[in-house]
């Protein structure tokens, strides 16, 4: 049995030690990934606490033929995709943008990232699935099922995300960038 | 080996500014945050646990859940005796209008009379509720012991 099944072993039986050890190598990217989903850096770290108490609260149901990481996001997509829409709905159109937790981190950064172009360019699902696969180095089939999509649409659309990005960072989105593809 | 095709460089060359990119954003949990979350961690525990709690009672929760059913049950019997009791036994049937004139009958005071009849039914009632009041108790105790 792996270190990793143990710790949850451990923290089905009721161990915080446990859990917090086992999420402890998948906090940091976590966070960074819900930064990029939520509208400000409260509703990030809001929706990283729910992720990880909903987490423990269900561990009983984590199924270990799946990597933990997939299921772990499962979760933080839902949280994050809630907190979102409870925002819009309070603020509606008057939420405020300089409160984006990304533009918020990269402001010092020297050259426009990519990320923050790719926010713009694609759909929610289809950053989330580029984020999956190149961040995380998720299998189609992991991001496939944190999407809740098919292979064939989660293939696809990666490779619509691919091009578009490629052709933002070779300069020439032009027209493409005001599409949102996916 | 076959040199890399151009496309297959410029896939290579986005993987590696998107892993920099994400790296770029800035991922530190602030110690708050950080305590925010254990705090929350340790207040609740898995619901796998919880059920397990649930099936895994102590004797005592299942004695006092039993003597409430009993004093439950044996209050409705009492309840039920008291009623029957109350009936008269036999009562020798008269036709009113035979023995009493239709004219001058006296006016009944209904509203004395049902309250000395149900008196004893209330007293009963009290105590029953009081003995129930005891047994919920009982269990509440028993049950604050378990969690």
């Amino acid at each position: 049995m792996s270190d990793e099944l143990k710790l949850v072993d451990a923290a089905k039986r009721g161990s915080v030690d446990a859990f917090t050890e086992l999420v402890h190598s998948y906090r940091s990217g976590l966070f960074r990934f819900l930064q990029t989903r939520c509208t400000n850096h409260a509703d990030a770290e809001d929706a990283l606490q729910d992720t990880l108490i909903n987490a423990y609260r269900y561990i009983g149901s984590y199924d270990p033929r799946w990597r933990f990481s997939t299921w772990l996001y499962r979760i933080a997509i839902r949280n994050a995709g809630r907190l979102r829409a409870e925002n819009l709905a309070e603020l509606g159109d008057h939420a405020d943008d300089g409160a984006d937790p990304l533009a918020h981190c990269l402001a010092e950064s020297e050259r426009d990232n990519l990320w923050s172009s790719a926010k713009h360019i694609l759909s929610d699902e289809v950053f989330t699935a580029m984020w999956l696969r190149y961040v995380e180095d998720m299998s189609v089939r992991d991001i496939a099922s944190v999407l809740e999509r098919s292979l064939s649409w989660t293939k696809v659309n990666l490779l619509r995300g691919r091009r578009a990005l490629q052709a933002e960072m070779n300069g020439a989105a032009g027209n493409a960038g005001s599409e949102a593809y996916g | 080996m076959r040199p890399a095709t151009p496309e297959v460089k410029l896939m290579d060359k986005l993987a590696s500014t998107l892993r920099e990119d994400a790296a770029d954003i800035d991922a530190d949990i602030s110690a708050q945050l950080d305590s925010r979350i254990r705090a929350s961690l340790n207040a609740i525990e898995p619901e796998v646990v919880r059920q397990r709690k649930a099936a895994r009672r102590p004797v005592s929760f299942w004695l006092a859940s039993s003597l409430t059913g009993i004093v439950a049950a044996f209050a409705v019997i009492a309840l039920l005796n008291m009623t029957d009791s109350n009936e008269p036994a036999s009562v020798p049937r008269t036709v009113v209008g035979n023995t009493v004139p239709p004219v001058g009958l006296p006016a009944l005071d209904l509203e004395v009379e049902a309250a000395m009849l149900a008196s004893p039914l209330t007293q009963e009632l009290e105590d029953l509720q009081a003995d129930l009041k005891k047994a919920q108790e009982l269990v509440r105790g028993d049950v604050r012991i378990d969690f």
